[in-house]
């Protein structure tokens, strides 16, 4: 294009950008690189502290912070453990400009043929290997012939064998040249202002030095923050939109299309618009020229702006009502390509903005609505806007910004809750028993026996007859949604969407899966499945060819440990039984009465929840909290059970050497009970399904993550949620909880280690309320500690939301500490200059 | 409406009629999806390919049918399989006048009616599209499907009909449920 012409300030500008990058690449990796194991070499003592906070105090006591603070470019690790709020590395879009990874990566076309059943018609840009007519067999669906429209959903597994690398390479070369188009046009696009020119060759120059550092980021983030990809290569996602038209100048009268997109992302819902568009017009001209517009159009959709969140911002993000949330991030982002387009080159978090600081208006904004906005925040950073340029029309797109594993599409949890709870309270179901599944007996609920199905590795059905498949599939993404809560993993990967009898030999291969089909024959091959969920009269079936549940060591020890509570636990519903103490209908139904798991009080509390009009972000929160429970209460079990758990990674409780550990009485994990019996009850709940859990896929994935995860998080060998817990669960001594909140005070302090503390007090539940209460303990240094503390968060980019919402009487405590420390800090007239950093003064938020 | 729903459910129960499973098959466009829309709604559609399968119930003669009726596409055909667990009747529909293709019918008919799950079901063949130039009658269709190498035991029966007229459906399920109501299956020789 036009940036062939090379004049000489562009080529100037180039080169003074690679030497930048020259200087910070080596730091930017031994940042990331150090983090970790800068930690365990530290030694723990109170003094370094001291020092270290009066380091970090100076710049807060001035108030403006913001202005002192270096770039953290250029800090060694030394300098960025010892920062106390701020971000600790450079901000990163999640989709960068110059990555090489493509939208969307095949545009595929299918029809049914009247001789020949499906067929695939066009492939772009290159043919996908592998059966091509399986292919065309999913993308039209049982009964498509019934009506004019319908949407399926399924996953492709791609394996790279050697062909396929050569496709890619040669597909590579075609997404290249037409990268650098979509990267003229996005700037011409967004900054009409600027003149062209050597402007643009200088910025694609750039570009491409980019490319390597992404490649190299990468490699690096997903060893730090991504907890993936040692599960196989990711899954394609495939959207599809079938039609059907009646037309009477064909052969038997109708035409059935269907058109696919192909994507790598997960959130491939926002694709519906432009597929409707694009399929109405290959009906008009079904050609691949109709393809490649789509393709084109699709993959220059800009994303560049959308900051990359780590996994504990991502959590919280997930977890949060607020729409403010990290907005900060995404001004920061917007700030970045405005000084890179003025030709500022600047490190991206070095300063707060230039002077002039051109216009970011938040989406929906007067200004924005006026057209004066160059730059938008949006208006709910849960979700990134964007627009694709489909036939000259925008086609405004919604991405959500912190995506978690095993949310895949748009679906609703509450739909899905509501479709098996409607009849279920009308004339509650009687299952036929089997351990893993009706965990409350045969009166369980039947989204506890399908989430009991999930977890124990069953092979789940979604049948919707007359049902359009597209509703099928959403059902089965929503149960993989469920049982994953974000946190397991290793459901999306066995799940087929949408599937037929074609594909049945393949499916009974898989040892556990969740399919939907519209397909009643189903039904009637009780062999093919182990629960049934019958999506239109709500009700669900246990096979009666299910495979009863072993009975297993664990589940024989536990009895043994605790004979009081044996013949509580629900083993085996009659078939083959022996094993431990005892069982059979009166347990079972004992266990009902009791609700020994609390899944009876949680589904009240759900559907409650949803009557009262709770939104879907609500109850996915309180889903992903059941889950969290699950995992801890089986972590617990194996512990008591074999002795230790790989569910738990913080290496004992005697704190290992470097690591932060706890203060006195502080000490423990896992999760929490009020008291023994309690707990001897509510595992005896349980013990059945975490056995059926033990040698899953979602569990052994779970382990590998927690091992992964315990390498990078914050704070390793503190359970901070265990301590939070105990807070909010448990009746404490004033010297207990002292030794808690000064475990807290003191470890909590970098930026993430603060996101670690938020996401274990969550705002949808208390939020910081139970450390805020530290402000009333009876020590006086506790409250002070406290009171450092919730400064340090209220001065977050995620606390201060958490903060804001405080309780009054809480922060007034707050006020009335500060001022009193403040006193005192005075009366002693800085003779101590340590001393001065332990209580120091901050601005109260 | 409401009146003739209930009634006819409360004679469902009074003669304790039990679903019977029937199955149709057949070459793709030998009329299934027009038959069994012609029994249900008593209509003339126009039909287009069926993707997959349709499956209606009706009740005829005091038994409730729960028909089967899956598309016949080459391509197709060895999805059929799955759905013979349980079936109690087939009913395989022909065009009488496609003599190209009646030896593949039969191969296809012999196919099915060879596996273990089908060797005790009826076999009800309609000898369809009789309106067409040059169709074969029910004595040449029976040669044509070589029936006379079945096993005396499974009774089958050739119905000539037009299924768009509607012409030899009655006949060819009234057949049908007399025999359904023979079997031991279905609550034993009853008349």
């Amino acid at each position: 294009m036009a940036s062939n012409q090379l004049p000489g300030p562009a080529s100037g500008r180039t080169s003074s950008a690679a030497s930048h990058r020259n200087g910070s690449i080596p730091q930017q990796r031994t940042s990331l690189t150090a983090m970790p194991p800068a930690r365990p070499t530290r030694s723990p003592q109170p003094f370094d502290r001291n020092s270290d906070q009066s380091a970090r105090n100076k710049p807060l006591s001035t108030g403006t912070g913001a202005s002192s603070q270096h770039s953290s470019l250029s800090v060694g690790a030394q300098l960025i453990y010892e920062k106390p709020v701020e971000r600790p590395r450079k901000l990163r879009s999640q989709y960068p400009r110059s990555s090489s990874e493509n939208h969307v990566e095949y545009i595929l076309v299918a029809s049914f043929d009247i001789d020949r059943g499906p067929v695939m018609e066009h492939q772009y840009p290159v043919a996908i290997t592998g059966d091509e007519h399986m292919l065309a067999e999913l993308m039209l669906p049982d009964q498509a012939h019934v009506r004019n429209q319908d949407w399926t959903i399924f996953f492709l597994h791609k394996d790279t064998s050697q062909e396929e690398d050569d496709a890619e390479r040669q597909a590579k070369e075609a997404r290249r040249a037409r990268r650098n188009r979509k990267r003229d046009r996005a700037r011409g696009i967004i900054h009409e202002s600027d003149d062209e020119g050597g402007e643009l060759k200088g910025l694609d120059d750039d570009d491409d030095d980019d490319d390597d550092d992404d490649d190299f980021w990468d490699d690096d983030e997903s060893t730090d923050s991504e907890p993936d990809g040692f599960e196989g290569p990711p899954l394609v996602y495939v959207l599809n939109l079938v039609n059907t038209k009646q037309d009477k100048t064909v052969k038997r009268g109708a035409v059935v299309k269907a058109m696919a997109i192909c994507t790598r992302h997960p959130f491939l819902h926002i694709y519906k618009p432009l597929l409707l568009l694009a399929l109405e017009e290959y009906f008009k001209s079904p050609v691949p020229e109709t393809l490649a517009l789509l393709y084109n159009a699709v993959n220059e959709m800009d994303l560049s702006l959308m900051p990359k969140l780590n996994w504990l911002e991502r959590h919280l993000l997930q977890s949060s009502e607020n729409k403010d949330l990290f907005v900060e991030k995404f001004e920061e982002m917007i700030q970045a390509r405005i000084m890179g387009a003025s030709g500022v080159d600047q490190p991206l978090d070095a300063s707060k903005g230039p002077p002039s600081r051109p216009s970011i208006f938040r989406s929906g904004s007067r200004a924005h609505i006026e057209g004066h906005a160059v730059y938008v925040v949006p208006r709910d950073t849960h979700e990134f806007e964007s627009k694709v340029l489909y036939k000259g029309i925008p086609i405004p797109i919604k991405v959500p910004v912190a995506v978690m594993p095993e949310i895949v599409g748009d679906f609703s949890l509450i739909k899905l809750i509501q479709n098996f709870s409607d009849s279920h309270s009308k004339t509650p179901h009687s299952f036929q028993l089997h351990p893993h599944l009706t965990t409350n007996g045969p009166n369980t609920h039947p989204i506890i026996v399908l989430i009991n199905a999930l977890l124990t590795q069953k092979r789940v059905i979604f049948l919707g007859h007359n049902m359009p498949s597209g509703e099928v599939a959403e059902a089965v993404l929503a149960a993989c949604a469920l049982a994953s809560g974000g946190i397991l993993r290793g459901f999306t990967r066995y799940a087929f969407p949408y599937t037929d009898l074609t594909k049945v030999d393949d499916l009974l291969k898989v040892p556990g899966f969740i399919a939907g089909v519209t397909n009643p024959t189903f039904e009637h091959h009780p062999e093919w499945w182990d629960l049934l969920c019958d999506l239109p009269s709500g009700k669900m079936k246990i096979s009666t060819k299910i495979e009863a549940a072993p009975i297993t060591e664990g589940l024989v020890y536990f009895q043994q440990q605790n004979p009081a509570y044996a013949n509580l636990v629900h083993n085996s519903a009659g078939n083959g039984g022996g094993g431990g103490g005892g069982l059979s209908s009166s347990s079972s139904s004992s266990s009902a009465a009791n609700d020994l798991t609390g899944d009876a009080a949680f589904m009240a509390d759900i559907l409650r929840s949803i009557t009262t009009r709770a939104g879907e972000r609500v109850i996915r929160a309180k889903w992903r909290a059941w889950v969290l429970k699950f995992t801890r209460i089986a972590a617990a079990f194996e512990e008591s059970v074999y002795g230790a758990s790989a569910l738990y990674t913080g290496h004992g409780d005697d704190g290992q050497e470097g690591l932060p550990s706890a203060i006195g009485s502080a000490q423990g994990h896992g999760y929490v009970w009020v008291d023994e019996a309690t707990k001897a009850k509510e595992l005896a709940g349980n013990v059945a399904r975490i056995e059926g859990w033990r040698n899953t896929r979602s569990y052994y994935s779970f382990i590998q993550d927690i091992a992964r995860l315990s390498l990078i998080r914050p704070l390793r060998g503190l359970d901070l949620g265990h301590l939070h817990d105990r807070l909010r669960t448990q009746r404490l001594t004033p010297a207990q909880s002292r030794d808690i909140y000064d475990t807290l005070a003191q470890h909590v302090r970098s930026y993430d280690e603060i996101c670690l503390l938020l996401s274990v007090a969550p705002e949808s539940q208390a939020g910081l309320f139970y450390i805020a209460l530290g402000l009333f303990h009876k020590d006086r240094e506790v409250r002070f500690r406290t009171a450092d503390l919730l400064e340090r968060v209220a001065e977050h980019e995620a606390g201060q939301h958490w903060w804001r919402v405080l309780s009054r009487f809480e922060k007034l405590a707050y006020v009335r500490i500060k001022r009193e420390a403040e006193a005192e800090a005075r009366a002693k007239g800085g003779k101590e200059e340590g001393m001065m950093g332990d209580v120091g003064i901050g601005r109260v938020a | 409406m409401g009146n003739s729903l209930s009634i006819s459910s409360l004679f469902g129960k009074l003669f304790g009629s039990k679903e019977v499973r029937i199955l149709m098959l057949g070459l793709d466009a030998a009329g299934k999806t027009t038959i069994l829309y012609k029994l249900k709604l008593n209509q003339t559609m126009t039909t287009i390919p069926t993707v997959g399968f349709n499956v209606e119930t009706f009740t005829y003669k005091n038994i409730r049918f729960n028909m089967w009726d899956v598309g016949g596409q080459d391509k197709i055909r060895p999805l059929w399989r799955h759905y013979y667990s349980g079936t109690q009747g087939l009913v395989f529909v022909v065009d009488s006048s496609d003599h190209n293709r009646i030896e593949e019918a039969k191969t296809e008919l012999h196919r099915i009616l060879n596996d273990l799950e089908m060797s005790d079901c009826l076999l009800l063949v309609f000898a369809n599209k009789q309106d067409l130039e040059g169709a074969m009658d029910p004595q040449a269709i029976t040669d044509k499907l070589e029936l006379s190498r079945l096993r005396d035991q499974r009774p089958w029966f050739v119905q000539p009909a037009i299924a768009t007229e509607g012409e030899g459906l009655t006949e060819g399920f009234g057949w049908l449920s007399d025999n359904i109501k023979k079997t031991p299956k279905y609550g034993g020789g009853g008349k």
